[in-house]
């Protein structure tokens, strides 16, 4: 699919996030270059990659944490400058608060002045809810496992109610059980909140298991390969044969360029 | 449940008990080794006994002394090792407390901001490695050789411990964690220092100042010896009687003095960095 397609004009009313031109080089390796695309407002991007083809990188981008060197990010029509609470992100090795309890890293951003909630002791209730975590609100990080930490980091990012949420390999570090459950759980949080997601990882039968569409990229400098629709119903299995093609397509398109350069 | 309990129990009390046991075989042969020692060395006052020793412990608290307490200035009347240990306190306590302060303070901003760490850094390197006792000199030409004095040297040892307690831990906040804060929200750096580093940086704080505890009773002692009024200057006293048994009972007040303090701050050490 060509880009100036999906940058067109009578796309522009239901784009989020509009990633254009963006390149990005760290001393003397580029991260990014020239990286062009968007997402659609409540869309489940995917972006997969190998490493090094500059992900996170983007991610960070689209939260305000690094500056692209040329190139700009916008979100619903105004380019990012900061971070802000209107995009939140989840992080692949949870960065929870260690002092704090999962109720205290989950309130984090309802304490900040910009954000109003008129009940923030329900609304951490509700969240606790919603991510299973009933029994453990007092509990600090050290006391949970990989999954249940990352049930906080994703509640914590949902507390303030951003519209887009970001996520940087956010199931990476946990095991392949419990990554399918939470693969269901975050697909109905997403379906509750109608939230825009950008998910980057590495695994394409996760990426087609969530994406409506997954953006491929390739590495040195990290650019946009390909971007691939995925039309499947949700819950998806993974044996089926659809899905089984999904991912035959993608990685094909992740696998030629690395081929042919070895 | 309550039987995993009691298995942990006692787990935990037989391998404390073999502890405490050989702790105690230690204590014993160092006694033995020193009797000997003492039963053995001509003139007896080279080296005091154990027995002669714990008799001039208690000997410490069967006489009265009455000591002034500095800026009130009223008298105070208690038994003579306690007197002696409450003149050190008057200046350890203030020094570690005013040092601590002003150590962490430095630390934490040093640690934060840049520009400043580029401005001190050289300076810090050179007044660094400055023994704290080598300013005993100002101490006795600035403030003259009482509490005033004694509590600047301590002040001295304090700071330099507790700066790097807190320098290091602000210096190892993760950057995860600042950018989780920024995209929850957290703008101003002093909201980020408050919210993030500080926290994070807390073991290393409180690191630094349980070691400082230590030390400023080592530098409180040199001070002492130069004259200022406490349990240091009492040990050099003795010693000008050749009541050596008195120099080291004090020298066993020190210890104990340090034990509790040390025992105590492990306590709140313990609460407060219960998520640890």
């Amino acid at each position: 699919m060509a880009m100036n397609e999906m940058s067109s004009t009578d796309q522009e009313s239901s784009e989020k996030i509009s990633i254009r031109n963006v390149s990005k080089a760290y001393e003397s390796t580029q991260a990014l270059g020239d990286v062009s695309f968007s997402v659609s407002e409540g869309e489940f991007c995917c972006v997969v990659g190998p490493s090094g083809c500059g992900k996170t990188t983007l991610l960070r981008t689209i939260a305000g944490l690094d500056d692209p060197d040329s190139g700009s990010v916008l979100v619903g029509g105004n380019p990012v400058t900061d971070p802000g609470l209107d995009r939140g992100l989840v992080f692949q090795e949870y960065a929870l608060f260690p002092w704090r309890t999962v109720r205290g890293n989950i309130r984090f951003g309802l304490d900040r002045p910009a954000c109003e909630c008129a009940d923030c002791e329900a609304r951490v209730r509700e969240l606790i809810d919603l991510v299973g975590l009933e029994g453990f609100e007092d509990a600090y990080p050290k006391e949970l496992s990989g999954g249940m930490k990352q049930r906080v980091g994703i509640a914590r990012a949902l507390a303030v109610d951003p519209e887009i949420l970001l996520m940087d390999e956010p199931f990476g570090s946990v095991d392949a059980r419990t990554r399918d459950r939470l693969h269901a759980e975050l697909l109905d949080i997403w379906a509750q909140t109608g939230q825009t997601v950008v998910f980057v990882t590495h695994d394409i039968d996760e990426a087609v298991t969530l994406a409506d569409r997954v953006v491929v990229m390739d590495a040195d400098p990290g650019t946009v390969q390909s971007t691939i629709s995925i039309d499947l119903e949700r819950p998806r299995e993974r044996t089926a044969h659809d899905f089984v093609d999904s991912v035959a397509e993608i990685r094909t398109e992740l696998g030629s360029p690395v081929d042919t350069r070895h | 449940m309550s039987h995993q309990t009691d298995t942990m129990v006692t787990a935990i009390f037989e391998g404390d008990l073999q502890r405490y046991l050989r702790g105690l075989g230690g204590l014993l042969v160092f006694l033995l080794v020193w009797w000997v020692g003492a039963m053995t060395t001509q003139p007896s006052y080279l080296v005091p006994g154990p027995v002669d020793s714990v008799h001039a412990f208690f000997d410490l608290f069967a006489t009265s002394t009455a000591i002034v307490v500095p800026i009130f200035g009223s008298a105070l009347v208690l038994p003579t090792g306690l007197a002696h240990l409450a003149q050190t306190l008057f200046h350890y306590v203030p020094g570690l407390l005013l040092g601590a302060s002003c150590g962490i303070s430095l630390g934490l901003a040093m640690g934060w901001n840049g520009a400043l760490d580029d401005w001190l850094r050289p300076l810090v390197r050179v007044l660094r490695p400055i023994p704290p006792l080598a300013w005993v000199v100002f101490a006795i030409v600035w403030f003259g050789i009482h509490h005033t004095g004694a509590a600047f040297i301590v002040f001295v040892g304090a700071f330099w411990i507790n700066f790097y307690g807190a320098y290091g831990g602000v210096e190892g906040v993760s950057s995860e964690l600042t950018d989780a804060a920024s995209t929850l929200g957290v703008e101003r750096d002093l909201s980020m220092l408050k919210l993030v580093a500080l926290p994070s940086a807390a073991p290393h704080v409180l690191t630094g100042f349980r070691t400082s505890i230590g030390r400023c009773w080592m530098i409180v002692v040199g001070a002492e010896l130069f004259g200022a009024p406490g349990v240091g200057y009492e040990i050099i006293n003795a010693s000008n009687n050749l009541a050596m048994a008195t120099s080291v009972a004090y020298m066993f007040l020190i210890s104990l003095a340090f034990l509790c303090m040390d025992v105590g701050f492990r306590l709140v050490e313990r609460s407060v960095l219960s998520w640890r």
